[in-house]
């Protein structure tokens, strides 16, 4: 420390400096946690106002009585609950098949052996490079044509398997030593059961990892489900909470009250399971990055 | 095909076993590959077939070859182009924007964040936390605090000695800005986070070394620590620019492309090209252009940076 004796630490000690530029750290962190956390409470507590509190010329921060009532609306407007539904039977489909063939699929290019495997990785890899804007026009044709518009298949299909959730899986399946496998073959365990009972178990964290991403895009997708579905009760919740905000007549509604109040409800199954795996998400975002 | 090969070695003959290929690591992979063929390589060239087709949407009977005219339309026909140039500009403009924003605050926030402790934790998740949200809510939570007579965000400026509301949606140029913000909240947490893991990665024996020669803050981010994140920064600006430029979903809750076609960007304008013109072949030949632009930009930034990127030796 005592090296560093430049021209401002004459002015200050060390141990000063120190202690100034962590207060200043904590007003700064504090600040913008606060900005950035503006508009969720700010969907909570119009959530919870009167239609008065939300109109008047003054700023409300919090409703003098809480208004539950405003929670009626979304279910009153629209099929909300099948909205709900819909969301999460799709959300589920995309999972399972996200999961079980991305493990099946990083088995094979981390484990496997078969020729090909590096020409079909690339392909896989390659498909990261295509998003659903560019190729949904395609898509939505072969779908019509299988008939499968306005089902859970039809909305499935774009996010049925993930390039991106192989690659992490593979990563991870390769870094498990061969001997276990080895090991196991000669106890007579079968392939599938080698994936699933041992490979699946020593890489717990990445397929939580896999499967929370996946749960995300299922439940957040927007784009695709608003091409294939056109019939409104078979709407996914990013669409059907947009229907809100209209009147039949598909003017702009100003009852902010109640349309929070069906935002809250949409948002909350993501809040739960953010404050379940929170340390999951955290770190697999960031596994992403430094592949 | 005999299981063993014959080599020498040490003038003795050996036989070890071939390298061993199964069918059934082939057939585990094949469910993936396939449905990732069919969702991802076959529309590319469904599209170029399309593109050479006179094909509408609410069409019955099978479309007609009808060669160039759908390209030559793209590139020529008046209607085409105003709003294809306006479309690519305002998606530029958009992803320009987006990225120095959600790389600069990200950054920023990164080194604010930097501090190892339980509450620097809770508060780094808080300010991730929007990133888990659904955008089409987010943008209904943006709409309601952007309005102009009961907005949250136009009462604080009024607060702060503005006499007149600002138009947000409405407004040509504050439209865009409206998206930004929206965008910029959603996605800074996650470039943050990012470049947090990467900047504990950096050794702290550089920082010491550089203080003892007395190297100031400044003198430190320039020299050592932007040039040893220069992969992650690579890294966030191609995933940025591919996300940016696919925008969507908030233009779509938040103005509908409007006002004036100022917020139309390219996959709002093939959408609306294919369910609001009802001309897939149009959408198609469009489509095909944006993917191109996108090819085109992440390669040639990979091809470029690698040579500048600095890894850590």
């Amino acid at each position: 420390m005592t090296t560093q004796s430049n021209a401002k630490s004459a002015f200050l000690s060390p141990r000063a400096k120190h202690t100034a530029g962590l207060t200043v750290r904590w007003i700064l962190a504090v600040l913008v946690t606060v900005i950035m956390v503006f508009p969720l409470f700010w969907m909570l507590s119009t959530a919870l106002k009167t239609e008065q509190e939300v109109m008047s010329s003054k700023l409300v921060f919090w409703p003098a009585v809480i208004q539950w009532d405003n929670f009626v609306y979304p279910f009153r407007k629209v099929p909300f609950l099948r909205y709900m539904l819909n969301t999460a039977c799709v959300t589920a489909m995309q999972m399972t098949s996200e999961l079980l063939l991305g493990i099946m699929a990083a088995y094979a290019f981390s484990k496997g052996k078969f020729h090909g495997k590096h020409l079909l990785f690339v392909v896989v890899l390659g498909a990261m490079m295509i998003p659903i804007q560019v190729t949904f026009i395609p898509l939505y044709i072969v779908i019509a044509r299988v008939g499968w518009m306005n089902t859970y298949w039809g909305v499935w299909i774009a996010g049925c398997v993930s390039s991106y959730s192989i690659f992490l899986l593979r990563q991870a399946f390769m870094t498990v030593d061969d001997s276990y496998i080895e090991a196991a073959r000669v106890d007579g365990m079968g392939k599938m059961s080698i994936i699933f009972r041992i490979m699946v178990p020593m890489c717990k964290p990445t397929v939580i990892t896999v499967a929370l991403t996946a749960f995300m895009s299922g439940w957040n997708s927007y784009f695709w489900p608003k091409v294939i579905i056109k019939a409104q009760n078979m709407y996914v919740l990013t669409v059907g909470v947009q229907r809100l905000r209209t009147s039949y007549g598909n003017e702009a509604t100003a009852n902010y009250h109640q349309i929070m109040a069906g935002v809250l409800l949409s948002v909350i199954p993501v809040f739960i399971v953010f404050a379940i795996f929170q340390k999951h998400m955290l770190s697999g975002y960031t596994k992403a990055a430094m592949k | 095909m005999k299981k063993t090969k014959a080599v020498t070695i040490d003038g003795r003959v050996m036989h070890i076993r071939r390298e061993k290929y199964y069918w059934s690591d082939f057939f585990l992979a094949l469910p993936a590959v396939l449905l990732l063929v069919l969702i991802t390589y076959y529309p590319i060239l469904e599209l170029i077939r399309i593109s050479f087709t006179d094909w509408r949407l609410t069409m019955t009977s099978a479309p007609e070859y009808v060669g160039w005219k759908n390209w030559t339309w793209l590139f020529t026909a008046k209607t085409s182009i105003r709003y294809l140039l306006n479309s690519l500009q305002v998606t530029l403009v958009y992803t320009v924007c987006n990225i120095a924003i959600d790389l600069g605050f990200g950054m920023l926030f990164a080194h604010l964040f930097n501090h190892l402790t339980r509450p620097f934790a809770a508060m780094r998740a808080l300010v991730f936390m929007p990133r888990y949200i659904a955008m089409s809510s987010c943008g209904i939570i943006f709409l309601w605090m952007l309005n102009t007579d009961y907005g949250v965000i136009n009462k604080m400026l009024e607060y702060l000695g503005m006499t007149e509301h600002l138009n947000w949606l409405g407004d040509d140029n504050l439209a865009m800005v409206s998206i930004l913000m929206l965008t910029g909240w959603h996605g800074v947490g996650y470039c943050m986070m990012i470049y947090l893991s990467a900047l504990l990665g950096i050794s702290r024996d550089y920082y010491e070394a550089s203080s003892l020669d007395g190297a100031t803050g400044l003198q430190q981010f320039r020299y050592i620590t932007l040039p040893l994140l220069s992969p992650t920064t690579l890294f966030l600006f191609i995933t940025t620019f591919i996300s940016s430029m696919k925008v969507y979903q908030s233009v779509d809750v938040m103005t509908g492309g409007g006002p004036r076609n100022k917020t139309a960007v390219m996959v709002y304008y093939i959408y609306d090209l294919a369910f609001n013109d009802n001309r897939i072949d149009r959408s198609a030949v469009t489509a095909l252009l944006f993917f191109v632009i996108l090819l085109v930009v992440t390669v040639s930034t990979m091809r470029i940076t690698n040579r500048n990127v600095h890894y850590e030796a």
